[in-house]
């Protein structure tokens, strides 16, 4: 049984250590403003309504306990810390992790719920902004991710490691880049941050934190594509013809 | 409680009686989510709107009688984020200049932003943790619903708070395993044994649930889970919600009149 006070000690040292990681997508109450908190959270609620609609019609009731336990996934995975170059600490923001996965729906639903319950439970990410932290992570780093991932999969042939392991990296990579970017810019328009400091701030340091991020997504990837295909949310055709034929 | 077994144990104060302990969950959520919305969204510099959201605030906290020890606690550890305006402070331009030194300067602007931000940030900590530090959270989550929050959404928040600790101490036991065989010893390993770890947690977690999902089909779920009975709503919590309406017009009124 975790207290809150050990998971206190746990968030202490898992993420506020690495101050810059933490930067990344966990906006707090007061920093953005009426029109940029207004605007995300609309663009969130729909997101959620969409993809609430679009797993419950493709798990129907295996939705909830399918969508809870990978929510608790993500956080868990989220909590795991790993060197990155440069030489502080980071951890997996799992956008794209969880587009591969689950897919661009179930993905980006996992992650609202992820930062739900962070924001709601943990005071990790304010509640004004959670808006603005859905549609960073969920819509920017799980959806567009997923399908940068996917366009580039296909257009490099498709069910070979070389073209799943080079679109893994590249989304990952992109996917938190953009997502920084986009944070630095929500943050410039509510006037909290100059945008040159902004930029500098979030994408300067994103683009260690992404290849930390780009690095620990493939090897997870390659773990489960080596081991178990069938788990991908596109698995590669030959696992599909040997589960036909058996 | 049965609830809270292998659970976050995050509502400390939820057993001390106080004012607004008596008040329904669902109360409790629409006053604070009223008052962190007015709160975060006042525009910087409109010191006098936070005066009274302050005294709000602070009655707030005084009436539900948290630990405030801990409240504090909890609220040093999440400040972090202000590292970033901090610098912002030191590039903005605008203002009265006070201090300069080459390109960085300090100016009148750059502190009445920090100054609101810092505010705003710290106010709306303090009232959201008082919240989950005096609600359990399955009268939290019943609450949404009540408050028409989609059944659906509330399901997936219920199933995932269940097993955020299980997963959470399997991720533990994993990276203990490693550590344990000398596999976390340079960076570059750690990197891979992370990486693999985090993919063997999820076919490990899939397992889980699809084994879980069958035990409680066999025990008898139908999809929703069951929940206890319905917190009373009384004439205090009417009371209370429209004395927060009323606060969060007078902070924005201040300005309008």
């Amino acid at each position: 049984m975790i207290t809150g006070q050990m998971l206190d000690t746990i968030l202490f040292y898992g993420s506020h250590l690495d101050i810059p990681t933490h930067l990344a997508m966990h906006i707090p109450d007061g920093f953005l403003s009426l029109p940029v908190s207004l605007v995300t959270w609309v663009i969130a609620i729909s997101l959620i309504a969409f993809s609430l609609n679009r797993v419950n019609a493709g798990y129907q009731e295996r939705t909830v306990p399918l969508m809870g336990v990978c929510a608790a996934f993500i956080f868990a995975a989220q909590m795991i810390n790993f060197p990155i170059p440069g030489g502080t600490s980071g951890h997996l923001l799992g956008g794209t992790l969880a587009g591969v996965l689950l897919g661009p729906w179930a993905g980006s639903l996992v992650m609202a719920v992820v930062f739900i319950v962070q924001a709601v439970l943990f005071q990790d990410g304010g509640l004004t902004v959670l808006g603005a932290n859905i549609v960073n992570m969920g819509l920017i780093g799980t959806f567009m991710g997923y399908y940068l991932y996917r366009t580039l999969r296909y257009s490099l042939g498709g069910d070979t490691w070389r073209a799943m392991s080079v679109s893994t990296v590249i989304a990952a990579w992109t996917s938190v880049f953009v997502a920084s970017v986009v944070c630095a810019l929500q943050l410039a328009l509510s006037g909290t941050v100059p945008l040159p400091v902004a930029l500098t701030a979030m994408a300067g340091w994103h683009v260690l934190i992404a290849i930390g991020e780009a690095f620990i997504t493939l090897i997870a990837v390659g773990y489960i594509w080596r081991t178990r295909p069938d788990l991908l949310f596109d698995p590669p055709q030959r696992v599909l013809f040997s589960k036909d034929s058996e | 409680m049965i609830l809270h077994v292998g659970a976050f144990h995050l509502d400390v104060d939820s057993q001390k009686t106080s004012v607004w302990r008596n008040l329904a969950p669902q109360t409790r959520i629409l006053c604070v989510v009223l008052l962190v919305f007015a709160i975060a969204l006042t525009p910087n510099g409109r010191w006098l709107s936070w005066i009274a959201y302050t005294i709000g605030v602070a009655l707030l906290v005084l009436l539900s009688r948290v630990t405030l020890l801990t409240l504090l606690k909890r609220i040093a550890v999440e400040l972090g984020f202000v590292s970033t305006v901090l610098l912002g402070t030191l590039f903005r331009q605008g203002g009265t200049v006070l201090w300069h030194w080459g390109w960085l300067s300090i100016t009148t602007t750059g502190l009445m932003v920090l100054g609101s931000v810092v505010w705003k940030a710290l106010l709306s900590l303090l009232i959201l943790n008082t919240l989950v530090m005096t609600t359990p959270i399955p009268h939290l989550l019943q609450a949404l619903i009540t408050l028409k929050t989609p059944p659906l959404l509330v399901a997936i928040l219920a199933s995932m708070y269940r097993y955020i600790s299980v997963l959470v101490d399997e991720a533990g036991a994993m990276q203990r395993a490693a550590a344990s065989r000398n596999l976390l010893a340079n960076p570059r390993w750690q990197r891979l044994v992370v990486g693999n770890t985090i993919g063997a947690l999820f076919i490990r977690t899939l397992d889980r649930g699809e084994r879980v999902h069958q035990a409680m089909l066999s025990r008898g779920f139908t999809g929703i889970v069951p929940l206890t009975e319905k917190p009373k709503y009384s004439r205090s919590d009417r009371l209370v919600l429209v004395l927060t309406c009323l606060l969060v017009l007078l902070g924005q009124g201040i300005y309008l009149l």
